[in-house]
């Protein structure tokens, strides 16, 4: 198991998990090439006709479906925060997204995400990702989401 | 716009109210908008206006809108 890291570094389909709790079918990313904690994380996630949503999304004209190519930039963006020291594993809940589809994801494709961090403040994350395929832009959103154990310790108590 | 006036504004923007909300029941969680997210909206767009930074035990004790006016006072910011 890897120590928690502040430098550049990658992750493979395995470590990754360790830093966030998503898990098949809703693993939206194969691989971090890059991840620079609290500020930005890049990778991939390769489509092949196996995917479990291609063969109902849809019978005669698989695609990915958009909301999960959201998940998978956020996937991706919220490795950026959650590989800062003491958040690894940590659930998050998205908040919002301001996003644009731009091109389809088919079977076959390779998916490169790449992602920012805008803001990282009381457990409020706000960032942007664009996802590419062959160097196209496929989508791209701003994403705000919260890690709630973080954003509870600065909330009125009664 | 003076001080009390700001902080009314921010409130109202920060919660989508109107002024006439803006009273001694005004507390976290007694409207949907000023949940945890919203709390934060709200410290994030105060320290904006103001140009302050608020310590973690203030933004905490940030538990309704009066209670607001006298933690802004530490901040030297008179209403």
């Amino acid at each position: 198991m890897k120590e928690e890291k502040t430098e550049g570094f990658s992750l493979d389909f395995m470590e990754l998990q360790e830093y966030q709790q998503n898990r098949y079918p809703y693993l939206m990313i194969d691989y971090v090439d890059e991840v620079i904690p609290g500020k930005s994380a890049k990778g991939y996630k390769n489509l092949t006709l196996n995917e479990w949503f291609f063969p109902k999304h849809f019978p005669n004209e698989p695609n990915m479906p958009g909301a999960l190519m959201l998940e998978s930039l956020a996937q991706m963006l919220t490795i950026a925060i959650t590989t800062l020291p003491g958040l690894k594993g940590k659930t998050t809940r998205f908040l919002s997204a301001n996003l644009k589809f731009k091109k389809q994801i088919l079977p076959g494709d390779k998916m490169v995400i790449e992602t920012e961090v805008l803001s990282w403040k009381r457990g409020i994350l706000k960032g942007k990702g664009i996802a590419y395929i062959n160097g196209t832009i496929a989508t791209e959103a701003e994403m705000v989401i919260t890690i709630p154990d973080i954003l509870d310790q600065y909330t009125p108590k009664k | 716009m003076n001080n009390l006036e700001k902080y009314k504004k921010i409130f109202c923007e920060s919660f989508s109210i109107e002024e006439n909300m803006l009273d001694d029941n005004l507390e976290y969680n007694s409207i949907d908008s000023w949940d945890s997210v919203g709390h934060m909206g709200l410290i994030a767009n105060l320290e904006e206006a103001f140009e302050i930074m608020m310590d973690t035990d203030d933004i905490i004790d940030f538990s309704s809108f009066e209670k607001g006016k006298e933690i802004l006072k530490k901040y030297n910011i008179e209403m």
